[in-house]
């Protein structure tokens, strides 16, 4: 063994300017890989953080039917014993209540149709963006009631200014009408441009009180530590729930709740993994290239190893270790500076601008690359281009060992 | 956008009218031939509006959110050649003083206790009305179901429900291209003798039945025979149903100007 990895190794560095350029075409494939992946990993994650941190965090709980109708019809009451169940659940980075209900937003001349979000002053910088997005004024806080925070595009439409009245009218859950004047304390700057159309924020109790609701609200807003911890956080918070007896409640992951996102992130994969393949099978005919040329230049010299009495295995060990050597070197290399660079890109990432910001805004997304390794991403990368190394090796090393002494001898 | 919506409507029309039509189409006998549907719309229309009206009238709201039917009283001014409209909430004291005004296409709400008037934009006709089943569009009526729709006879359903064994023609309403419609389209029942509306179904633009409007309750006033109870029940949800009676109803009484002005609109004693 010794002997044949000490063969291996020579001729690795028998043509070092070609073997030089199959490590290098495996360095660059393995820091695209891990620079894609990384990439591509980062930007979902930012996705879905950015959207369950404008919608209903990673899991949310809400009266059974109330997907379906979006009404004040279908209710959580909120108790100590349910906020302690959602409270205790293991892998609950945060939560918040919240009541979504519509109303008519009115000021002087001009009337939009508003969606009115009663939030926990205390409770939302846990789960939602929504406070740190305020640009002007403050967020609503109990220091200020009857105070709103409009959506600046819904600010602009209502021509309304921090200190202003709005008139918010609307049916309450007991079917009078509900009409209050709230004074504008700040107003908020949302990526999703139709949201901040209608979004309206006020404090839960003053919700509570517009819409005659008492302790309801519509939703539980909860966040996972990550997108994919979700699924997993929602049965938990069922099991917990369903143990509660008293109200029938619905749980959703956002994957539920955001089909298109989820949707759109599977195709975004799908593009990246094809895209690899591209890149991993050019890297295999590389190394392919590489052996094969190798062991064709070498018919004689294999030859008169086999004349001499090595065993054709020994033969196409050593073809086979040099191909390994070969993908090893380029994949360590290429590891440490796909790492070094992804970690650098993960510390810095980079602002959008111009049209590209545009977009992304457009689509309720934060103009920003972010890239972000995760420990599989690297291993996976290794295993990968490890197998097709093995098996692009398996051709010249089994035609290495075929060879027989008499042929190779004749082409002397 | 337009186009878009009534490609996808016609395509669901197209699918959902096999199925709908059928249904009715089994029972119903051909209509006698010589009958026009728009003038059987327009009488229909005339036997509910005149060229002005005044009533006063109950609405009773029951819904399972409710320990206790909700009870609004209005009243409630129309000019239908001037296209203008007046109504004043009476009752329950809340929502007393709450009064709506329709000029043309524009539609203003009152709310007494903030004294302050909301333009309503013509984009929520289909909100709920007074928290009721009826939605805007159905009080200040801006839309009219003879100018805004063409008609098409269906036939003569010889039992309607709710016909109290008086047979009805079945007319086709269609929503005109320009027409300020909410809704998909709808299927009328309307008295052979009287031309008093029995039953309207209601279709959203992907062509399901939304909601049914009966009317009963038919007494003579000034030569038309004017239903005075209306129910308006919307299927998709379980245990809601609002009516409104109809107390009193004058038509073509003399009507000032000054009845259609936001001046009037704010005017309201607490």
């Amino acid at each position: 063994m010794g002997l044949e990895l000490r063969f291996s190794w020579r001729n690795v560095w028998r043509n070092p300017r070609r073997s030089a350029l199959t490590i290098a075409a495996t360095v660059f494939a393995v820091v695209l890989v891990l620079f894609f992946v990384a990439m591509a990993a980062g930007q979902h994650e930012q996705m879905i953080e950015d959207a369950v941190r404008l919608a209903s965090g990673h899991v949310a709980i809400s009266g059974a039917g109330y997907r379906e109708s979006q009404t004040l019809e279908h209710y959580v009451t909120l108790d100590p014993r349910l906020e302690g169940a959602v409270e205790s659940t293991p892998g609950v980075r945060g939560w918040a209540p919240r009541l979504v209900g519509f109303a008519l937003a009115s000021k002087d001349g001009a009337t939009r149709g508003v969606a009115v979000l009663g939030v926990d002053p205390a409770r939302e910088p846990q789960v939602s963006m929504l406070p740190e997005r305020v640009t002007r004024g403050q967020f609503v806080s109990p220091e200020l009631p009857h105070g709103i925070v409009l959506g600046a595009e819904l600010a602009r439409a209502l021509g309304a200014r921090l200190g202003d009245q709005v008139l918010l009218y609307s049916v309450a859950y007991s079917l009078e009408g509900a009409y209050d004047l709230f004074r504008v304390v700040g107003i908020v700057d949302v990526p999703d441009t139709e949201l901040e159309r209608r979004l309206a924020l006020v404090s839960l109790a003053d919700a509570q009180a517009f819409y005659v609701y008492g302790d309801r609200v519509s939703e539980l807003a909860v966040l996972a530590d990550d997108a994919g911890a979700a699924p997993a956080l929602a049965h938990r918070l069922l099991v917990r729930l369903s143990a509660l007896d008293g109200q029938r409640l619905e749980v959703r992951t956002w994957e539920q709740l955001m089909p298109g996102l989820a949707q759109l992130i599977l195709l975004d994969d799908a593009g990246m993994y094809l895209l690899l393949v591209i890149l991993v099978v050019v890297v295999a005919f590389g190394i392919l290239n590489t052996i094969l040329m190798s062991v064709l230049e070498r018919r004689r010299e294999l030859g008169v190893l086999l004349a001499l009495g090595l065993r054709p295995a020994s033969i196409f060990r050593i073809v086979y270790l040099e191909s390994l050597l070969l993908a090893a070197i380029g994949l360590a290399i290429g590891m440490a500076i796909g790492i070094a660079l992804v970690l650098w890109f993960q510390a810095h990432p980079v602002p959008l601008e111009g049209r590209a910001a545009q977009a992304t805004e457009l689509f309720g997304f934060q103009p920003l690359l972010v890239w972000k390794l995760k420990p599989w991403n690297p291993i996976g990368s290794a295993l990968t281009i490890l197998g097709v190394a093995v098996a692009a090796a398996l051709y010249p090393a089994i035609r290495a060992s075929r060879g027989r002494p008499v042929d190779a001898l004749r082409s002397l | 956008v337009k186009g878009g919506r009534r490609l996808r409507a016609l395509t669901l029309l197209a699918a959902g009218a096999l199925v709908a039509r059928m249904a009715p189409a089994a029972e119903l006998a051909p209509a006698p031939a010589g009958i026009d549907a728009d003038l059987l719309a327009r009488r229909a229309e005339d036997v509910l509006r005149s060229d002005s009206s005044f009533l006063e009238a109950a609405m009773t709201i029951a819904s399972p959110r409710l320990p206790a039917d909700r009870v609004v009283r209005f009243r409630s001014w129309e000019d239908r050649a001037g296209k203008r409209s007046f109504i004043r909430i009476l009752s329950p004291p809340k929502d007393a003083g709450t009064g709506f005004l329709k000029l043309q296409q524009n539609l203003w709400m009152y709310v007494p206790r903030v004294e302050r008037t909301i333009r309503i934009p013509p984009s929520l006709m289909l909100q709920p009305w007074m928290g009721s089943d009826f939605v805007n569009d159905d009080l200040v009526r801006s839309s009219s179901e003879s100018e805004d729709y063409t008609h098409r006879l269906l036939g003569v359903d010889p039992d309607p429900d709710g016909g109290e064994g008086r047979p009805a023609y079945v007319v086709e309403y269609q929503p005109r291209e320009e027409a300020p419609v909410v809704w998909g389209r709808i299927v009328g029942w309307i008295d052979t003798e009287h031309y008093t509306p029995v039953r309207l179904e209601y279709y959203d633009e992907d062509g399901a039945v939304v909601r049914v409007m009966r009317f009963d309750r038919t007494r003579e006033v000034d030569g038309r025979w004017f239903p005075h109870r209306w129910i308006v029940r919307p299927l998709h949800q379980e245990g809601h149903q609002t009516t409104i009676e109809i107390d009193t109803i004058r038509f073509d009484p003399p009507l000032d100007a000054s009845i259609f002005t936001t001046r009037n609109l704010q005017r309201w004693e607490h």
